[in-house]
This record gives structure tokens, sequence and C-alpha cells, in this order.
């Protein structure tokens, strides 16, 4: 049997990280993504800054994608999606639908790379207020303004002089059916409260916390820096609503530390959101008949010790698509499931 | 008044007898949707009415008990439970817990034992206890005398004067009543006996007011004979 | 999906819809109709005609417009009379069948939240008799307390996850000749008016356009198995329940938000009767003053029994202390049929009421002096003998 190119699916960080990989190691690539430009969510959400490095969210994006369309073993189709697949591990027939119309590309292996969306916080932590009060934004929001160098408060244009997050919106929430923590919302808190805190010096800046996570070099990285250097105040509490008063949001809580409730004016309020399945990561499920796990991703079934293998042989998936993740997990597994992907192909056309 | 959490104003009690209390609180039905286990994130205090008035929280009463401390409990059991507004403000915990319907539990426990602080905060209760079980209905336009609303306002005053009079005032046929809310059948305020005694009701109010469980013995176990159940309060 | 576009945009700008798919429950119609099917209860299903309203996780729920067995409180009947007749006088005046059970007695929540004398057990068999009862009729059971409402969907919840719960219920309402029947619905009268607040205000007379009000949904409505409850995105943007707000806006009254909207009331159940300390201060300081300094309302607006009550006779006293009140407080059935033309003593009943509504009624063109002679009059009839009740068509006299 011939060695199949590997088949890419999503052209964010992960999926262009594992179509670089299998490039990198010398075999050829199908990466096809939905939308019209790479760069996935951080480019679709205006991300501002990675965490926890602050390297530029969009040239770092614009680097990914040019090592991707600059290497010929790489064939990049955006606006493409995947309609429908046949055949098994070594030989898949993946038929793909873009603009020019339907087309069937052969694959010898698949890595599903299609990412998380950010929790609708609509849906459940309706007293937060995001859809009736201007003030209230998302962590994603005030990315867009941060990338813009520019923090204001929607309702009036101007810069808040107090604000704060509130964090775990939609994750460790089992009203809301999201029995898990989307990790990076503490990490993206705090280095958003940085960021505001070095564009705004006058504005006081509030966390509401459950538990702050911020593993590893995270610590001293985006944790400390921004509760002793940037003066950001932690708060052990979450908030049970967002009232409006006058022009200002009354955030209530209890203050946990103290034992006593509180009753705080903010002049923006940002919700942590956190991460749920992407629609196309339910879609590709749907279509390589791969299982699910209980919150939605896409389960990996070899435990501990790998961490991107699926239910179906030769079908892999990494990056948020099988469960929330940062960037940097993003790139590490993307890696792993391009050595998997490529190792699968070579066994298959050896035996075959 | 500030609750004393050191518990030894109870450390005369055996550590026995709280554990037992403890465990049956645990062994209600209810009690594994009402308690999973706490983050101290406290949306429960910031949403509790009462956590405002009182020194009370809804967050450590959880806590006491996800925390299975048995002294605590027993604390809280006796001196906070009935703080309680029992809104279910608290119902958006984010771990699904329900300090309120936990309360209500510790709350059937405490009157269930007879403790001696359920039956004062159950003092000047009694009338409001009598009237649903007598009448079927639970508060009636009888009970608002001056004395008893002091507060309201000298509205309560033109009423009670006025009672009779108002009640048939009313368009609604049902309402013409005085001692209860609304004209309710005999035949449903025997089916009410018999569920009260069915269910173990009465050995309840038993434990808290034996002068008025006497008194609705009587009037329920002559119902009950006429209307030809067999039954008998022992 | 956020709308990332969006995000200088205003609130107004984000829009959202709830999506059934991805409600966190299961749905508990599915739920109750399976119970059927295996044989544990029988469902008694909304009569037509009925309107679909849509409820916190956006799935449909069914509220009947007529064939209504009137679960009636005890609180409104004992003390604010007006409030239930009022929910009457509405369904009189649309022409709609209705049936005032007196084979029914009080959910008795209130005495199960304010003293524990009683158990789930006993509580479950209360609620399900009175189903069983409404069913009897032919009438569909439609509940005027919140406090009954939000207990009857807790008892629900607990029938449905506890086999030997139903079989303990079964056997009582066994022993009393009744089968266990569960409503396709639990539903709350002021979903009725909800339901229905096209047809009120196409028969409003009084115009109500230059009037604020405030508004309090009651906690067991609401939060109390929460799920049940009616949203609609054209209200609050589906972000808080829709009921009462929905139906002031359709009257043509300015509907003001406060920053303690979703506060209890501070009723407290025990409290409202043995620690009115309490009750009062949280009503005073979290509620009325709250309103007062941020919308100055002509009138607040409740549905439920001890919300009405609280946030009604707790003013009184804090007068004498100078706190900033004195807003009347009626209930949404009295409210629409005030708005349809009612009597405000023969109907509305306001002399329950420890507030002064005059203002409000000024306001509205409603000559209140005459109205209360008027009822004087009636009394007046009733305490000489000459008329032994005021009958519907007196009401209207």
């Amino acid at each position: 049997m011939v060695e199949l190119p590997v088949l890419v699916i999503g052209g964010g960080p992960a999926g262009m990280e594992a179509a670089r990989g299998i490039a990198d190691i010398g075999y050829r690539c199908v990466l096809v993504e939905k939308r019209m430009v790479l760069g996935g969510t951080p480019e679709l959400a205006n991300y501002a800054a990675l965490t926890p490095d602050f390297r530029d969210a969009g040239e770092a994006m614009a680097e990914m994608a040019k090592a991707v369309q600059d290497d010929e073993q790489v064939d990049v189709r955006i606006g493409t999606t995947v309609r429908d697949v046949s055949g098994a591990a070594g030989g898949f027939e993946v038929s793909l639908k873009s603009g020019t119309g339907n087309e069937t590309v052969k694959a010898g292996a698949v890595v599903i790379a299609t990412g998380f969306q950010h929790f609708d916080p609509g849906r459940e932590t309706q007293q937060y207020g995001y859809y009736e009060y201007d003030d209230v934004l998302t962590l994603v929001d005030l990315e867009k303004m941060l990338r813009e160098k520019k923090v204001v408060r929607p309702s009036n244009g101007e810069p808040p002089k107090r604000m704060c997050f509130i964090q775990c919106v939609g994750s460790r929430d089992r009203q809301i059916g999201n029995e898990y923590c989307s990790k990076v919302c503490c990490g993206v808190a705090a280095k958003e409260s940085i960021e505001v805190r070095q564009l705004l010096p006058d504005c006081k800046v509030f966390i509401f916390y459950i538990d702050m996570r911020m593993y590893g070099y995270w610590e001293n990285e985006i944790y400390w820096p921004s509760q002793e250097k940037y003066k950001v105040n932690y708060i052990k509490g979450i908030a049970t609503d967002i009232r409006k008063k006058g022009d200002k949001l009354i955030v209530r809580g209890e203050d946990t530390t103290m034992g006593r409730p509180m009753e705080v004016p903010m002049d923006l309020v940002v919700l942590s959101v956190g991460m749920e399945a992407s629609s196309g990561t339910k879609e590709m499920a749907e279509i390589f008949g791969v299982e699910l796990n209980k919150y939605k991703f896409i389960e990996t079934t070899g435990g501990a010790l790998n961490t991107v293998a699926t239910s179906v042989e030769g079908v892999f998936a990494c990056g948020a698509a099988t469960g929330p993740a940062d960037i940097e997990d993003s790139i590490s597994s993307a890696s792993a499931a391009a050595m998997k992907a490529v190792s699968i192909v070579r066994k298959k056309a050896l035996a075959g | 008044m500030t609750l004393d959490l050191s518990g030894k104003q109870y450390a005369g009690v055996d550590y026995d007898e709280k554990e037992r209390l403890f465990e049956e609180v645990k062994k209600d039905f209810r009690f594994e949707q009402y308690l999973y286990g706490c983050y101290e994130c406290g949306i429960c205090v910031a949403a509790c009415p009462s956590a405002r008035f009182y020194d009370f929280s809804p967050r450590k009463i959880a806590q006491s008990v996800a925390r299975e401390d048995v002294d605590l409990f027993y604390v809280f059991l006796n001196d906070s439970v009935w703080d309680c507004s029992q809104c279910f403000s608290c119902d958006v915990c984010p771990r699904k817990n329900s300090p309120g319907g936990l309360i209500t539990l510790m709350r059937e426990v405490a009157v269930n034992n007879g403790l001696a602080s359920a039956q004062e905060a159950l003092e000047g209760y009694g009338r409001v206890v009598y009237k649903i079980m007598a009448t079927g209905t639970q508060v009636a336009p009888d009970m608002l005398q001056a004395n008893a609303f002091p507060d309201w306002g000298p509205h309560v005053k033109d009423i009670a004067e006025n009672l009779e009079a108002w009640r048939r005032a009313l368009p609604p046929e049902t309402m013409h009543t005085t001692e209860a809310s609304w004209q309710v059948d005999e035949k449903t305020i025997t089916e009410l006996y018999l569920i009260w005694h069915m269910t173990g009701v009465m050995d309840m109010i038993k434990e808290v007011d034996e002068g008025l469980f006497m008194i609705l013995q009587d009037v329920m176990e002559e119902k009950l004979e006429d209307a030809g159940y067999d039954v008998s309060f022992d | 999906m956020i709308p990332h576009a969006a995000i200088l945009n205003k609130a107004k700008d984000r829009k959202f819809e709830a999506d059934p798919d991805q409600a966190p429950t299961e749905d508990y119609h599915d739920i109750v109709n399976q119970l059927e099917k295996e044989g544990e209860w029988e469902v008694h299903r909304v009569p037509e005609p009925y309107v679909e309203v849509k409820n916190k996780y956006g799935r449909t729920k069914k509220i009947p417009v007529e064939q209504t067995w009137h679960h009636k409180s005890c609180g409104q009947c004992g003390h604010i009379p007006g409030y239930s007749t009022s929910i009457f006088w509405i369904n009189r005046k649309l022409g709609l069948d209705y049936h005032d059970p007196t084979d029914q007695t009080s959910c008795t929540a209130w005495n199960y939240y304010a003293s524990a004398t009683s158990n789930a057990a006993a509580q479950a068999a209360v609620a399900m008799r009175n189903f069983a009862a409404a069913h009897e009729t032919g009438y569909y059971p439609i509940i005027h307390c919140a406090t009954s409402f939000g207990h009857y969907k807790e008892t629900r919840q607990q029938l449905i996850h506890h086999p030997e719960l139903r079989r303990q219920v079964r056997a009582i309402l066994a022993k009393l000749g009744k089968k266990l029947i569960m409503p396709e619905e639990i539903v709350h009268y002021s979903e009725w008016v909800h339901a229905v607040r096209d047809r009120i205000a196409e028969r409003q007379v009084h115009d109500m356009s230059g009037i604020r009000a405030t508004v309090h949904p009651a906690c067991h409505y609401h939060k109390l198995i929460g799920e049940d409850a009616v949203y609609a995105p054209e209200v609050y943007g589906a972000q808080r329940s829709a009921i009462i707000t929905s139906t002031l806006q359709a009257l043509g009254i300015e509907v003001g938000d406060y920053s303690t909207w979703a506060d209890c009331c501070g009723f407290g159940f025990r409290h409202i009767l043995v620690s009115r300390d309490f009750s009062r201060s949280f009503a005073v300081q979290r509620k009325i003053e709250v309103m007062k300094e941020e919308v100055d309302p002509d009138i607040l607006i409740t549905h439920d029994t001890g919300c009405v009550t609280t946030l009604d006779q707790s003013q009184f006293a804090a007068k004498a202390h100078d706190r900033n009140v004195g807003l009347a407080v009626m209930s949404d059935s009295q409210l629409c049929a005030l708005a349809m033309g009612a009597h405000p003593y023969k109907v509305l009943q306001l002399h329950w009421h420890s507030t002064d509504s005059r203002p409000f009624l000024e306001k509205l063109g409603v000559d209140h002096q005459k109205a209360f002679a008027e009822f004087e009059q009636a009394v007046e009839e009733l305490k000489s003998g000459k008329k032994e009740y005021m009958t519907w068509e007196d009401a209207d006299g």
C-alpha cells in the first residue's frame, strides 16, 4: 500500500502544529479549515497576547500559518468542510466540500483538531446580565479591547476606574452540567488583569475566584506578578448576581476569607467564561464515529500514556477538541498526534 | 447575636448523641441531592437574606455537614437552622447543593427528637400548626387580630372588627369563612387527618408540643372514626 | 456562540435564545410521561385550548386557558382576599370556564417551611391528594401561591427520583380511594396571566402609560426548581423570568429595574409570624427603600402570597422610624383586574392592604372616595341583613 497523506481537520494552533509536524518528518498532509483564514480561535476571537508568555497572538498565529502555507508537503484547504468518510486506517476516503465543489481525498490517518468554543454566559449563569448590561463582558471581549490597547466601558466609552473578573463562569458547575475545570481561565484572567493595569494604572482590578489554578511556572509568571507588582486584588468568593445601580454595576458575593457578604460597585465586569466542545468537534465526532466523553469533548482512549488516540483506529484528536487545554498543551498534543498519525500511515503501508 | 462555634456550650452533650442526630440527617432519602461537596465559594451566603441580618451562614452549615464535623453540626442544629428563611435563594450553588434543603432536613430531625432549641423556636407557633391541622387551610382571617400584628397598621383592627361582614363582602362563594381561609369540605379535612396520621406527623407534633398534640388528637380521632377509618393514636 | 465581532457593541446587540438541546437537566415532561407508561401514575394533561410559552431552558410549557381548577392560597384567601377574587373576576370577564373547589386543602408548605412539623411523605401526599381531587372534576390545577407552586415542583422531583416515596404516597391515596395523578405541567396563576395578557390588555379601560412600576419575583417561583419558570427573549433578554414584567409591559406600564431585584422579600415563613423584626427590616431595607431610591415607582407588583404580605405589611412600622417607605403593593391579578375596570374595594379588596394605594388610583383617574363609599354601603346592606353576601353582580354594580 502506498503511503497516503494525513488529513488534519482544523486550522487553529493544534491543527497547524500537527500539519507542520507531519511535514517536518517528511510526510504529506492535507490541512482542512472551514473558515477562510488559518489561526483558529486566537484569530477568530482577536486574542491580544498568549498566556503565559504575553507573546503577540496575531504575530504568533501568522507565523504558524506561514509555516504550513510555505511548506509544499502541506496542502492547505481553507473554506473547506468534511462531509463524509469511508475506509479504514491506512486507507480512508474523505469527501470534502468547498466553494469550488466536492472532492474526495485519500488519507492514511486523520487528526481532528477542531478545538473548543467559549461558554455562552446567557445559558445558565443568567444572573450575571451579559445580555442585559453593556458593561458586562467576557474574557474574549476584553481580549479584543486589549489588542486595540483601548479598555473602555461600552456604555459610555470611558476607561473603567474599578473592574473585576468573575472566575469559573460556565466551568466547574453541576447546575450547567459542565463538571470540569476549563484550565486556562485563571491564567488568562491574571494575564488580562496585568495588561489592564499596564494600560490603566489608575484602575483598581479585582478577581473573584473559587480556587486560582495557575499551576507550574504560571505561578511566578502571572499569578504572583499580578498580585505583587500590579496590585490586583484576589478575593475568594464568587458572585451570585450583577445588577445595575445608577451607572455602576453592583457585584454581590461573599468575601469568604473575611466571612461577610459584600456588594461592590464596578465600572466593568469581565466574566471568565470557560470552554465547551465546539460544534465542529461534535460534527467531526459524528462523521468519523469517534466517541465523545461525558463532557461532549472527544474521548481519548489511551489513558495517561496516549493522549491522542480515539475510539477509531487511525483517527487521532488533539488540542481543545479533547478537553479544555491551553496553547502549550495544544501544541504538545498536536505534535504527539502528528507522530502517531505518521506512524500508522507508515505501518499500514509496510504491512500492505 | 454572635454564633458561638466553639461548641463548648454543648460540651455536656454526649458525642454519641450528636452523632446519632447527624446520622439521622444523612439517612434521609433527600440528603444525597441536597449536599454533594462544598467549594467555599460563598454564592449561597451572597444570595441569602438571613445572612444579612443574623450571624448565619448556609456555607458554614453545608461545610460542617460535608466535613462530618459532628460537634459543629450540633451547634448549627440548635443555634442556627431556625434563622433560615427557606427561600431557596441558595439553590444557585455550582455544586448543586441545596443548603436550604439540608436545613429542612436538620429542622425535621430537631423536631423529631424534641430538641429544646426546636421547642423554643416554635414557641408561639402552635396556633398556626393548630390552624392547618384543624382546618386544612393554613392562615385564616380570624388570625388577623390587632394584638397579634400590632406592627402591620390600623387596618388590622378594622379587619378584625368588620371581619364577618367583610368576609361576606367577598364575591367568591368559597371565601365567606372566618375560621378557615376558604370553605373546605368535611370529607377533605378528614382525608388530610388521615394523611397526617399515616405519615407520622402527629408524632412529630407530640415531640415539640404535647398540649397541642392532645387537642389535635381528640379532634382527629373523632372525625376519623366517624368517617369509618380504622385508626388509633397511641 | 458568543458574538465575537460584537465587542464594543451594547448589550442590546447581543442576542440570546435558550436552546433546549443545551439544557442541563433531563426534561421533566419526558420523565413524567415515561413514569405514566410504566404504570407509576396517570398524567393529567393540559386541556385545550392552551398557550405555549418557553421555560428557562427554552423548552415549551403549556399554559391552560380555561377549565382551570383553582388551587387557592391560604395567605391570599385569608389575609389578602382581593388577590384571589381578582383572579376569578378576570376569568369571568374573559368568559373562561373555571372551578373554585372546596375539595382542596392548603399545600401546607408554609407550615412545613416554618416549623418542620411535617415530612416529605406527608407533604407529597397532601400535594397528590389535591391533584387527584382536581383530576376528578376534569378541571386542570392552576396554583395561586408561589410557595405551593415551588413546593409541588419539589414534590414532583422527589416522586420522580424516589420509587419508595411513590409507593408510600400511592398507598396513602389508595386508602383515600384516590389514584396517583401527576399534572403534565405545574402551572402558577401568574403564568396564566402572562398567557392571556393580550386579552387583558384588549379590555383595558385605564390608560397606564404614565405609570412606573417595580416588580418583585417570588423566590419559590423562579429559584426553587427554577427550570419551570417562564422566560421570554423579549423580556430581560431571557436572562430572568419574564413573569409579571411581560404583563405590565402589555398594559403599557414602564417597569423600572433596581439593584436588589433578585433578593427575597424577607417573608421567612416562621419569621413573618413569630420573628417579624427580620421580615420588616429585610423588606424595607433591601426591597422597598432600594426601589424608592432607584426607581421611585407608583406601584410595586408581585405574584405571591408571602411577597405581597411581607412587602405590604412591613412598611407601616418603618414609617415610625422615618424610613423611605410608602409604596403601594398589589398582585399582578389585582392590577390586571383594575386595568380592566374592576372595583378597587369590591373586587381588589384594597382595604385589606396596609399600604396606601389611593395616590396610585388617583393617578389612574379612579375616584377611590366614591368607590369606598360604595363598598361601605354594600357592607351596610350585609350588616343590616338586607343581603346575605356580595355577589359577582354586586361587585360590578
